[in-house]
């Protein structure tokens, strides 16, 4: 969300050289757009997970990248500290066995003490425990952490658009956009197939009367937390070190993968991956143009308003109606 | 061997709905429990339940005191309740609504032998349909948890008689196949006729207990227990 997310560097400014500013500005929009993508994935992948959770266990789950993050951080500090050097992959699997955990025990938590209460009282309990991991994170880890080591760098290929730009697929985009579309399909065909599955729907349809038939609703909820927990940790193992500053602005990338579920209505987890990946190419595309380029985290913003807006439109609407 | 309730008393709110009532099911009966609206009747079957807990008295279940577990445990221990209102699970397909309560294949044929008029039903999302069928969902789904003690809330509310009618056979077969059945209707005199035992509460208190055939043989008897 920083510098990083100008053009890659490579591109040096001898490329541009024939070209005037406002054409320069013109080819970025493509090339930065582009760029965009990768973390527009990234936010796709929060709101799917965001959009799966809330309709299986009614909660906007706020700390889901803080916990992510903590997880990362802890795989981090074993993999840099010279004395253990834990292999990358070990320390990816100890960032997502910490992170499910730490995501099943604030599952845990709200299921059982706030197990009928409603959706808004139990994503607060969400807040609260984002707010935790953070402090927690900048005692532990203090200000000299460094950024994550992703599993994959560099670019997959590269194809040059008219005009001469070259634009980047890097393998974090391919990865990150491979995780989404995995985690939408199984999850799709968790829920019809498996009686796992059927049990979280019929949770979600009418969570009092499926305890009346035996269902155990506080096991599978914090299951739901758990698996959760494990998929943003390993989202976070392709995510490139750019995006990784620090934890605070880290955590909150939580806004934008928000705003992707919210395209979906927090019921759609299909348009999430849309609404992700608008969102990130949009900032891409207005870090392009230098006039707005500062503004470009209010993109998220705005796009949530006028989502909302939209919304109530409608409702005005079919109300009239 | 029975459910029995001594001495329950349920508070809500306003104050008591349901107060000092004692009574008892057996396995392989039917008892109808009879009441004016707002008597307390949903109430007390939630209360058997575990949806809400009761203020004082006790509830045995096969000589094992319920009174404070779970309703997820007490669904384990033997109990299934169909709740007021049609308790289908609505994005679910009908075989789905079934397969949440049947153990094995041979529960799930049982439950659908109830009704066989579900078999060509069995892949439609169950909100599509009728209000009939859903309750015929709802009632297989509890058979086919193979319940000792099935508690019945309501279940023709919102049905017209005919289709109730094709229930009450069903339900008859239930309790003669060994389940103990708590039946709440509000057609008095069709529940009662079916009925071993019954009950009418009024004001959250019971007004008459005993033999149904003396309340259907006797119109103004149940005109009298009915306004307390
Ligand atoms: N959730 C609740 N909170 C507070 N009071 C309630 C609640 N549900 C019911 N009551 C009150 O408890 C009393 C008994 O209600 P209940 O639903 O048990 O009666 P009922 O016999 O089932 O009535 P009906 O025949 O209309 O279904 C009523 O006075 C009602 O207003
Ligand atoms: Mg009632």
């Amino acid at each position: 969300m920083r510098e990083d997310f100008g053009p890659p560097a490579h591109d040096s400014l001898s490329r541009y050289f024939p070209y005037t500013l406002q054409e320069r500005t013109e080819k970025m929009i493509i090339v930065n757009g582009f760029a965009g993508l990768t973390q527009g994935a990234f936010f796709a992948i929060i709101g799917i997970l965001l959009t799966l959770m809330s309709q299986l266990t009614r909660v906007v789950n706020f700390s889901q990248l803080a916990v992510g993050m903590f997880g990362g951080f802890v795989g981090m500090t074993l993999m840099m500290n010279p004395d253990i050097q834990l292999n990358i992959w070990l320390a990816l699997v100890v960032s997502i066995v910490i992170s499910a955990a730490l995501s099943g025990i604030i599952g845990w938590i709200i299921a059982t003490w706030l197990p009928s209460a409603p959706i808004s009282n139990r994503s607060a309990v969400t807040v609260a425990a984002l707010l935790l991991i953070v402090s927690t994170a900048s005692v532990l880890f203090g200000a000299n952490h460094s950024n994550f080591t992703p599993i994959v760098s560099g670019n997959v290929t590269q194809f040059t658009i008219p005009g001469g730009q070259i634009v980047f697929v890097s393998q974090s985009l391919v990865a990150l956009l491979a995780l989404a579309f995995v985690i939408l399909i199984a999850s799709s065909i968790l829920l019809k197939r498996t009686m796992f599955g059927v049990r979280l729907r019929a949770i979600s349809d009418r969570q009092s009367a499926a305890e009346l038939i035996g269902v155990n609703v506080k096991v599978l909820n914090v299951g739901v937390w758990v698996i959760s927990g494990a998929l943003i940790s390993l989202a976070i193992g392709f995510v490139p070190a750019t995006i990784s500053n620090d934890y605070i602005s880290f955590s909150l990338l939580i806004i934008g993968g928000s705003a992707a579920a919210l395209v979906g209505a927090f019921k759609n987890p299909w348009l999430a991956l849309v609404g992700g990946l608008l969102i990130g190419a949009l900032q891409g595309v207005c870090s392009a143009i230098p006039q707005i380029a500062p503004y470009r985290d209010w993109v998220v913003f705005i796009l949530i308003l006028v989502f909302l807006l939209w919304n109530q439109r409608k409702e005005v609407w079919d109300v009239a109606r | 061997m029975s459910l029995v309730l001594n001495d329950v008393t349920v508070s809500r709110g306003v104050g008591p709905v349901i107060s000092n009532v004692s009574l008892e099911v057996k396995p392989g009966q039917i008892t109808t429990l009879v009441g004016p609206n707002g008597a307390g009747k949903t109430s007390l079957i939630e209360a058997i339940a575990g949806v809400i807990t009761p203020s004082g008295g006790t509830i045995v279940m096969d000589d094992v005191d319920i009174t404070k577990l779970s309703k997820r445990k007490r669904s384990r221990a033997g109990l299934s309740i169909v709740e007021q209102g049609r308790m289908i699970f609505p994005s679910l397909t009908v075989k789905e609504n079934l397969q949440l309560t049947a153990r094995t294949k041979a529960d799930m044929d049982e439950a659908l032998a109830l009704f066989p008029e579900l078999e060509k039903r069995l892949n439609n999302q169950s909100i599509l349909l009728s209000g009939g069928e859903q309750q015929m969902v709802v009632l297989a789904r509890a058979f086919a948890a193979k319940p000792k003690y099935l508690l019945l809330d309501e279940m023709s509310l919102g049905l017209a008689p005919v289709v109730f009618m094709r229930l009450l056979p069903v339900i008859e077969g239930i309790a003669k196949s060994g389940v103990g059945v708590l039946l709440v209707e509000q057609f008095a005199h069709l529940a009662l006729k079916i009925a071993q035992d019954s009950v009418v509460v009024t004001s959250g208190r019971v007004s008459y207990q005993g033999d149904p055939k003396a309340l259907l043989k006797d119109a103004e008897l149940l005109r009298q227990k009915y306004m307390g």
